[in-house]
This record gives C-alpha cells, sequence and structure tokens, in this order.
C-alpha cells in the first residue's frame, strides 16, 4: 500500500520536476544563443514569465474541439514520458515501461500537434505540421537503431536496469565508453529531434511564419512552450540514460543533461537550415550509417 | 550613337509622317510624333530595329495647354539606345488606344496611368483598379487634384499641445522650436 | 465624437479584488506582461531600421524579455513602425484584431503621430489613435534604438501598473474606431475577427460599443467564406 502511495506520488512529481528543469533548459538554450551572438541574453526567469503571462492572456482564440484536444496530447504525451524517466531517488513507473514504450510515448506529442493544427485551417501550419511528420520519420530511424543497439548491448530495455549497470561498473561500461559509436549516432538524432537549426525546417519563421505555431496564441501557444521545456528533458534525460550512466545524484545528473543539450544547441546557433528533403537525405545517410555500424560493433 | 546606326533608323523612320527626331546625346533619341502615328513608330521600331523593351510609359499633365503628354520609352538591347517617344492628347476625353498589342508588358503601365490620370486606353485587357485599391477620389495625380485640400478636408490632426505633453515639455522635452519659430532664422 | 471627447471617457477598469491572495496573482500576473512582450513589428516604414540594433547585440532587446514574434496570434505588442498607407492600414487593423488581449500598439516615428513627412499625401493615414487604440507614441525621425528601448521600458512600467489597457477601449468604443476605418474605407468595410461578439464574450462591452457605424456594419455583414486558392 505505501509502496503503491509512493508511486502514485512519483508519477506526479516526475513531471512537475521535468517542468521546471525543462524551463531551465529553455533558458539556457536562450543564453547560449545570446552569448553566441554576443548578446547578454534574458533574465533567469525568463522562460516562467514567457509561461505565465501566455496563461494570463484575456482573450483566447480556439478553432474547434480538436484544436484543444491538440494541444493536451502533445503535452500530455510528454507528461506520460516523465513518468518512465528514471531520474536520481526517483523510478516511477519506469520498470513496468521501458524504452520501447518511452520511444512510442515521445511520437504522440507530433502526432497531437498534427491534430490540433489541422483544424487551424491555416496553410502555414498544414504545411508545417507535414514537414515535422517528415522529419519525425527522419530521425526516428536513427533514434530506433541507437535504441535497439543499446537495449541489446545490456540486454534489457528495462531503463533502471541500463542505469544500473552503467553505474555499478563505472565510467568504464557507460554507453559512451563502451558503444562510441552509437553515442555519437545518438546524438545526431537527438539533435534532428529537437527541432533546431539546421534541422528546423517546421519552424523557419522566415518562411511558413514558425509552421506549426502559426495560430496559437494565448494558452496554446503556452502549452507549446510547456511543451518544448518537456522535449528538452525527455531528449536529455534519455540520452544520459542510456549513455552517460544515469544520475548518481542531482548534481551530476543535472551536470550531464545540461552538458549533452548543449552540445546540439551549440551547433544549431551556428547554422542555416536545410530542406526538407536535404535532411532526410542527411539524416537517413549519416546517423544510420553510423547507428548500424555500431550496432554492428555491438554484436560482435 | 554610330553613323550606321543613325542611317539605318534614318532610313526606317522616313516613311512615317511628321516623325520629330532629336538626339541629346549618344545613348537618348527623342521622338515627337502625332497620337495616330505612334503605333506604327512602336510596332516598325519593336519589329524590324530591336527595340523590344517597353521600359515605362510615363504621363504628364500639362493642364495649361489641356493636355496629357505620354512617353513611351523604348530601349534596344543590340544598339544600347534609349527612344523616348512623345505624344500629346487632348485632355478631355482622355482616351487613347493601348500598346499591349505590340508589347504585352503595356497593360501594367497603362493600367497605372489610368488609375493615377484618368486617361483611358481602348484595347487595353483590365482597366480596374492597380495599387490603389481602397481610392475612392479623382485620379490623384492630375494638376487639378488638390492633394493638400483633400487632406486638409478628410484627416484631422493631432493637436501641437495636447495635455499630456505638458509634464513632458516641462522636464525639457516635447517640442522645443516650432517650425513657425525657426522661420525667419534662414 | 472627436477625439478628446473620447479622451475625456474613463474606462471603468475592474475594481481591485478583495481577496488578498487574488490581488497578488492579478499583480504577478501583470508582472509577467510586462516582463515578456512578444513584439509583431509590422515594418511600415522607415522606422524599423532601427529595430535590428535594438534587438541584436548593440542594445539586445532580449534582456528586457522582448522578442520577435512573426505572427499575430503570438504576439502581445504590434510595432508600427512608419507611414501608415491607407492600403496599409487595412492590414494593420486585420492583424491589430487577430492578436490576443491584452494587446498593446506603439507607434513609432512622426508618421504614425501627425503623417510626418508625408503629411499632405493623399495615400497615407495621418493620426494612427484614430484607427486603432495607441498605447504609446516613440515620436522621432526616426527615433534611435535608445529612444526605442526608453519607450519600451515605459510601456513596461504601463503595464506592470495597470495602466496599459487600451486595448479595452477598442471593444468599448468600438463604435468610434470603425467610423473612422468606414470613412476611409467605405461603408462595405468588414474584418474576419466579430468585434461585438468578442466584446459580448469577455464582458467588455461599453456604452459606446454599438452605435450608427455598427449599425451600417451589421447590414452589411456577410458571412465569412474560405478564400478561392488561385495562382
Amino acid at each position: 500500500m505505501n509502496e503503491t502511495l509512493l508511486t502514485i506520488l512519483e508519477v506526479i512529481f516526475m513531471p512537475v520536476v521535468a517542468f521546471v528543469i525543462g524551463l531551465f533548459m529553455v533558458l539556457m538554450m536562450r543564453k547560449l544563443a545570446a552569448r553566441l551572438q554576443r548578446r547578454v541574453g534574458p533574465p533567469l526567469m525568463q522562460p516562467f514569465y514567457d509561461v505565465i503571462k501566455l496563461y494570463g492572456k484575456q482573450t483566447q482564440i480556439s478553432h474547434g474541439l480538436i484544436h484543444d484536444i491538440g494541444i493536451i496530447m502533445a503535452v500530455g504525451g510528454y507528461v506520460a514520458a516523465e513518468s518512465l524517466l528514471p531520474v536520481p531517488g526517483m523510478d516511477g513507473i519506469a520498470d513496468k515501461g521501458g524504452i520501447v514504450m518511452l520511444a512510442y510515448l515521445t511520437m504522440i506529442p507530433s502526432l497531437g500537434l498534427a491534430l490540433g493544427v489541422g483544424q487551424c485551417a491555416n496553410p502555414n501550419g498544414s504545411i508545417g505540421i507535414s514537414r515535422a511528420l517528415t522529419s519525425m520519420l527522419a530521425y526516428d530511424i536513427p533514434y530506433i537503431i541507437v535504441i535497439f543497439g543499446v537495449a541489446y548491448h545490456f540486454g534489457s530495455t528495462n531503463l533502471i536496469d541500463i542505469i544500473d549497470t552503467q553505474q555499478a561498473g563505472g565510467v568504464a561500461t557507460w554507453g559512451i565508453s563502451e558503444m562510441p559509436v552509437l553515442a555519437i549516432a545518438g546524438l545526431f538524432a537527438l539533435h534532428a529531434s529537437l527541432g533546431k537549426q539546421p534541422f528546423e525546417i517546421y519552424i523557419a519563421p522566415a518562411e511558413i511564419a514558425t509552421g506549426p505555431m502559426v495560430e496559437m496564441g494565448g494558452k496554446y501557444l503556452g502549452g507549446l512552450f510547456v511543451m518544448q521545456s518537456f522535449q528538452l528533458y525527455t531528449a536529455s534525460v534519455l540520452y544520459v540514460s542510456l549513455f552517460l550512466g544515469g544520475g548518481e545524484n542531482w548534481i551530476t545528473f543535472l551536470l550531464k543533461c545540461f552538458a549533452v543539450l548543449a552540445i546540439p544547441i551549440i551547433i544549431a546557433y551556428l547554422f542555416p537550415r536545410y530542406r526538407t528533403e536535404d535532411l532526410v537525405r542527411l539524416v537517413w545517410k549519416w546517423p544510420v550509417m553510423l547507428a548500424l555500424i555500431g550496432v554492428a560493433f555491438v554484436m560482435t | 550613337m554610330s553613323e550606321a546606326d543613325s542611317q539605318k533608323l534614318n532610313v526606317l523612320l522616313q516613311g512615317i509622317e511628321g516623325l520629330q527626331l532629336t538626339q541629346f546625346n549618344q545613348r537618348r533619341l527623342r521622338a515627337d510624333i502625332s497620337p495616330e502615328a505612334l503605333p506604327a513608330l512602336l510596332a516598325l521600331l519593336r519589329g524590324r530595329a530591336g527595340y523590344v523593351h517597353l521600359s515605362a510609359i510615363s504621363c504628364v499633365d500639362w493642364i495649361a495647354e489641356d493636355e496629357f503628354e505620354l512617353v513611351y520609352h523604348l530601349y534596344s538591347y543590340e544598339t544600347k539606345i534609349l527612344i523616348s517617344a512623345h505624344i500629346r492628347i487632348a485632355r478631355d476625353p482622355g482616351v487613347y488606344l493601348s500598346v499591349f498589342d505590340i508589347f504585352t508588358p503595356a497593360a501594367f503601365f497603362e493600367r497605372d496611368i489610368h488609375e493615377m490620370y484618368g486617361v483611358y486606353f481602348e484595347g487595353s485587357p483590365d482597366m480596374s483598379k492597380f495599387i490603389l485599391t481602397e481610392w475612392q477620389g479623382p485620379p490623384p495625380m492630375r494638376k487639378d487634384f488638390d492633394s493638400e485640400q483633400w487632406v486638409m478636408d478628410t484627416f484631422n490632426w493631432q493637436d501641437y499641445h495636447p495635455d499630456w505633453l505638458q509634464d513632458i515639455e516641462q522636464k525639457g522635452g516635447g517640442i522645443v522650436r516650432t517650425p513657425e519659430s525657426r522661420r525667419g532664422e534662414e | 465624437m472627436t477625439q478628446n471627447e473620447l479622451e475625456k471617457i474613463e474606462i471603468s477598469t475592474q475594481p481591485k479584488r478583495t481577496n488578498p491572495l487574488a490581488n497578488v496573482f492579478d499583480d504577478l500576473v501583470r508582472f509577467c506582461r510586462s516582463r515578456s512582450m512578444f513584439m509583431l513589428h509590422y515594418c511600415t516604414g522607415c522606422g524599423a531600421i532601427e529595430l535590428p540594433p535594438a534587438m541584436t547585440s548593440r542594445f539586445d532587446m532580449e534582456r528586457l524579455g522582448i522578442q520577435p514574434m512573426v505572427t499575430p496570434r503570438q504576439a502581445d505588442i504590434l510595432l508600427i513602425t512608419g507611414y501608415v498607407s491607407i492600403k496599409t492600414l487595412k492590414r494593420v487593423i486585420l492583424t491589430y484584431e487577430q492578436m490576443g488581449s491584452p494587446k498593446y500598439v506603439i507607434g513609432i516615428c512622426s508618421c504614425t503621430v501627425n503623417g510626418g513627412m508625408y503629411w499632405q499625401s493623399y495615400a497615407t493615414a495621418k493620426k494612427l489613435d484614430e484607427y486603432l487604440p495607441v498605447d504609446l507614441y516613440i515620436a522621432g525621425c526616426m527615433p534611435r534604438p535608445e529612444a526605442v528601448m526608453e519607450g519600451m521600458q515605459q510601456l513596461m512600467q504601463k503595464i506592470k501598473t495597470g495602466e496599459a489597457d487600451s486595448w479595452k477601449k477598442y471593444y468599448s468604443h468600438y463604435d468610434y474606431y470603425l467610423g473612422n476605418q468606414q470613412q476611409l474605407f467605405g461603408n462595405n468595410w468588414q474584418t474576419p475577427t466579430d468585434i461585438i461578439g468578442e466584446a459580448e464574450s469577455y464582458q467588455l462591452m461599453g456604452p459606446q460599443t454599438l452605435g450608427e457605424h455598427t449599425k451600417i456594419l451589421q447590414q452589411v455583414q456577410k458571412p465569412l467564406e474560405p478564400l478561392e486558392m488561385k495562382l
């Protein structure tokens, strides 16, 4: 009974923690962008201000029921994913899910967004969402191969087992030192999944006016901001769990998460973006090739 | 303009009545011509002399003479000469023939002139509103249209010393030197 | 109704709520609004050239939480940076009406105040605040980025204290604004956004929301149809 109650508390608490950490990841992203452009950047609490302001708008423009449900799906998919991601001290329901479930849940937000944007009937939104799904198709292939390779190496799809194995053996047994090629492919797939430059095809503010976000205002845009913070958190924590031994305690855990995220962000703000077909060609060629080589190494 | 070019052009154009050619420099020619002969001149220049580019049609309102002047600018990429063909039409009906059948781009220039001056071009494909889609008044580029008067009649103006400016003026801001006070200084 | 009469009418601002917690919450939301302004710079004229330096490394507006947004739905501030031709004004009004409230309008450059150097042109609108409620003018031809930043900070201050509520004026005095718009665009003028319906839905109706001009609008108003796709 006590065990169940604790699990329920953890399931409630983990998305909240993820949200707060995710907002700071957004802040780090904007700060890094500012520093790279020799600016000062936003103040410490800027992501909080943004989200509170967006939810505090007095007129909210809805385009119908599916529009509302789409945003709930987009955020809900990530909220569900957070309870499957073990963090130091909290495992949630991670032992019941595993990475296959997690990979499935991280696709739901894109589909929810597609539903919501579909009802807005804005051509920019439709173009944006078709590009978003195309880019999902592109990065999901290396992503799944990498997950398969890691699961094969550790002989388990359970994230708790994977983390425990890595922590028991020390740095030498971390995924990144045992499977460096897979780790590189995984970082590539992570970068593509963030939707930042050069893989920013579906946001593209100057071209299709932020694509899926074009008709979103007020709480809908707020929902997307929340979704973005969850997205950054999920991607980095998953990478840390698979390759960097998870977190022994909160300090090393957060350090690893932010460091992992900083690499694609720094790369992102130095590049313009690809076209859709170039992106698909690039992501299906290099990270897939690397991931397959990595899997071959793991299997021998 | 080389001697050969000049001779060629003279031979070509000698059949056109009432044509008066003035040369400004190597690359500019002015042709004054009667409105009846202009289509023939344009067709000849385009078909036989390589003046394929109608770069603009401009219009001048000579209100004292009660006439519109239409200027057709033709350019040749071969001889690199710009010929401006000037015609005068009566201001009152303000109707002239379209040269759309000779130069397709003329449609846009004619539509523009129709909108700005009220000159009607017969045979032009589209004489509807072009840029001033919100405009209800008379053609605004005509000399008898008083833009300033129209603006005065239509719009209200911001007060130069509204109440809210007084606090700012006390702090040293606002309009320190009005245009009236500066007029004598120059 | 003249502009002076309009200024005299005070909008009944929401009375302070009695619950102290609700007051704290309102203050927090207002503070966040002032510290997070998404701007849609509608670059109508030359003044837009002063915004890139204000946004990039020299002056860096992001320090104050101001960042550019690309669609009206996402934006809070509408920056009108220069002369507004009558044709542009139509688009500005459409854009303004699509923004989510609370929304603020900043008129940059002298042209938005009084027509500026285009004062005798038949094609430009003269006083922007006859057609839209303007929160703040930044005069100058063009104002330097410092002035733009100063203006932004003033707007932040106004939002924090709750003074910047001119967007309510658009709902509560819609008849006045619509009348001025009809004078320029003709009596067939209508926008896709149903302002009267919004005012009813959000309880922002004022004594001047309905009037002779809205009566004309209701007579000519046609239901919206999707635009035909044409190449």
